[in-house]
């Protein structure tokens, strides 16, 4: 054989060699040791060293768990209400109600800026929730007689209103009714009170 | 000419009342003969016509001087009487003393005084020197007796001075008593006396129907958030006993007013959300009328019978404003009378004249709210009060007075105060103490029921027409808005 042959023989086999990452047979995988017995409290360590080391097949742990699927949830998507008192009683809804209440001056069911304000706020709730049912209560303080704040209390709801009307609520969602000074908000004696007193307060009766 | 001796303002036919307590359905009627004096023939006297403070001869020989003759009440006598009797001839006696006191037409030794002399047995043995002492003019001598359904009470007069010394004045033997209302006895004597001594129709039999909060629920539609308890109608004596609630509707109910027969009464409430009138008899368990058929557009308030009890005024705001209107009781001819109809002017609380021609009611149609007269049928109108603050809710006196008490003031605090309407002079029957309101008058127009602050809470006082109060009539929660029947007839 000529040394040309031989040597191109040996480049051949170099070659080969390279792609077998230098020559040695790649590791092959053995059996992960079982994991730690923890009743024991120890690892359990086979015979013969580290895992994957040995040829100790007859001693490793042969049980094995096999976790259960997680749940597959039954789903489905409603759409969230743009109505926060959907499901709320018209109880509820006065406990914490978005209808503010008008004041008005001693004596008087006359509506100044801060009670138009009020108002125009109460129409624009009872214009997004359409279907509502209002009783205006008109309240008055303890300094009239019992018999005159009735009547002035079923003028102040009145007065409440003809101004809602104005904006544009039908007078058919509005019912009023007097307490008079029956039912004070606070019952004080002093100005401070009185004025907490002097007002219509809109319930909602129905929705 | 008779003797004073022998002289006795006894009537023949004996007085009876139809004891009717109202839910404790009863039927038992307590009637008085009169004692027979030894050896005195009795004489029959007609009635004599009823008059306030008319004295008879009786009364005038037993004060010797002065109009008052002073009246001393010893323990009953109850001869071999057990511990219930004993019970109730104290209940009795004691009754019987706060009612006499009340009409002020006797004055009376102090139970304080009067339980320091020693206790009799007999008319003959009452130690007549000791009463003497204390002023007395005449014992009322009264004796206990069991009875098949209770027990009878012999009542005497008996003078202490002079020659009327031990001398039967008067005697009436009181049957139809019974354990479970004693007080009901006393103000049976306690009427009949003064009908018998004085010619005067008393009070001790008539009842007040007012407002009171003494056992809030929930007000019934209205969130527990706001502060709506109920305020409901109630019924007692006129001296405040055996109070009983006759509305359970957890609403709101005020303006109760009786009607001149004593069993039906009206008053406002909102139990269907709005306020109208409901008449109610209170003997009978049937559901109330409403005469003036409100509804959310014709709310109505306030209504005040005529005195010959066919007609009711109220005030309603159907028409535009709050105007006066008159119905039947039966509700038919439903009609305007004071016709502002708009919806500036506030017109409330009417109330009947005497005669039942007139009406007298507040308005504000001058600027203030003052009281108005006008005629029932809508005629004429005549102002009656032009305070510099304002008046309100008027209540016209029975016959023989031509009298109106309203609450006058600027507010918080109101006073009473009474009007001759012929003259137009007043008289503060308050003492600015408090807050006075919702005047109404008894029905012999002597004494004015008012709802007062000055005990504190909300109660019913009762103030005579001279000006001093003389009692509170509540106790329990807050009570307003009061009303005095007749007797039931």
């Amino acid at each position: 054989m000529s040394r040309h042959h031989l040597l191109t023989f040996a480049a051949a086999l170099a070659v080969t060699g390279t792609v077998a990452c230098g020559g040695n047979p790649p590791p092959v995988a053995h059996p992960a040791a079982p994991p730690p017995d923890s009743s024991t409290g120890t690892a359990a360590t086979p015979p013969g060293g580290a895992p994957g080391s040995g040829r100790d097949a007859g001693t490793a742990p042969t049980s094995t768990v096999v976790p259960a699927p997680p749940p597959t949830p039954t789903m489905s998507a409603d759409a969230i209400s743009a109505d926060p008192f959907v499901n709320e009683s018209t109880d509820a809804i006065n406990q914490h109600s978005p209808l503010q209440p008008i004041f008005f001056a001693y004596d008087s069911d006359q509506l100044d800026d801060a009670a138009r304000h009020s108002i125009e706020d109460d129409a624009q709730v009872l214009k997004k929730y359409a279907s509502w049912v209002i009783t205006i209560e008109g309240h008055c303080d303890e300094r009239g007689t019992a018999e005159y704040n009735l009547a002035l209390g079923e003028r102040r709801a009145l007065a409440v209103k003809a101004y809602l009307q104005s904006l544009g609520l039908s007078a058919d969602r509005f019912r009023t009714v007097s307490y008079g000074k029956e039912f004070p908000f606070d019952p004080g004696h002093a100005e401070t009170s009185w004025a907490k007193n002097r007002r219509a307060h809109l319930m909602v009766t129905s929705k | 000419m008779m003797s004073k001796a022998s002289r006795m303002v006894g009537l023949m036919a004996a007085s009876t009342l139809v004891f009717a307590a109202p839910m404790r359905a009863r039927d038992t009627r307590i009637t008085s003969d009169p004692l027979q004096v030894r050896g005195t023939p009795q004489q029959p006297t007609p009635p004599t016509p009823p008059q306030p403070q008319q004295q008879t001869d009786l009364t005038l020989s037993l004060s010797g001087s002065g109009s008052h003759p002073r009246l001393a009440i010893p323990a009953f006598i109850g001869a071999g009487a057990d511990a219930d009797l004993l019970a109730a001839a104290k209940t009795v006696a004691d009754v019987l003393w706060d009612d006499i006191d009340f009409e002020q037409e006797f004055d009376l030794v102090s139970k304080d005084a009067a339980s320091r002399v020693p206790v009799a047995q007999t008319v003959e043995t009452e130690p007549y020197d000791r009463w003497q002492e204390l002023g007395a003019d005449a014992l009322v001598v009264g004796s206990i007796q069991r009875a098949p359904a209770g027990f009878t009470i012999d009542l005497k007069l008996v003078g202490v001075r002079g020659a009327d010394k031990q001398q039967q004045k008067f005697g009436q033997s009181y049957k139809g008593c019974v354990f479970a209302n004693a007080r009901a006895c006393a103000h049976f004597i306690s009427d009949d006396m003064h009908q018998k001594l004085r010619g005067l129709d008393g009070v001790a039999q008539t009842h007040l129907a007012f407002t009171s909060d003494r056992d809030a629920q929930r007000l019934a539609g209205r969130s527990i958030s706001a502060q709506g308890q109920s305020k409901e109608i109630y019924i007692s004596d006129y001296d405040g006993g055996n109070p009983y609630r006759v509305t359970a509707n957890q609403s709101l109910n005020l303006g109760s007013s009786w009607a001149p027969d004593g069993r039906t009464l009206a008053y406002t409430s909102w139990t269907a959300g709005y306020e109208d009138i409901y008449v109610s008899n209170i003997f009978q368990a049937r559901a109330p009328f409403r005469p003036a058929a409100g509804d959310w557009q014709k709310q109505n308030q306030f209504s005040s019978w005529s005195p010959d009890g066919t007609k009711l005024a109220f005030a309603s705001d159907r028409d535009g404003g709050w105007d006066i209107f008159v119905v039947n009781r039966d509700g038919t001819n439903l009609h305007n009378i004071t016709n502002s109809r708009r919806a500036g002017i506030i017109n409330g609380t009417p109330t009947w004249s005497p005669s039942g021609t007139q009406i007298a009611f507040t308005s504000d149609r001058g600027g203030s709210n003052q009281i108005y007269i006008m005629g029932a049928d809508g005629t004429g109108l005549d102002k009656l009060t032009s305070d510099a603050s304002s008046t309100d809710r008027p209540t016209w006196s029975p016959a023989p007075f031509n009298t109106i008490a309203y609450a006058a003031g600027p507010g918080p605090g109101h006073d009473i105060v009474l009007i001759d309407v012929t003259t137009r002079k007043t008289i503060v029957l308050t003492d600015q103490i408090g807050d006075n309101e919702s005047p109404a008058f008894a029905p012999n127009g002597r004494h004015v029921a008012f709802r007062t602050s000055r005990y504190g809470k909300d109660q019913i006082a009762i103030v005579s027409i001279t000006g001093k109060i003389q009692r509170k009539v509540t106790d329990a929660g807050n009570n307003t808005s009061p009303s005095w029947s007749r007797a039931p007839r």
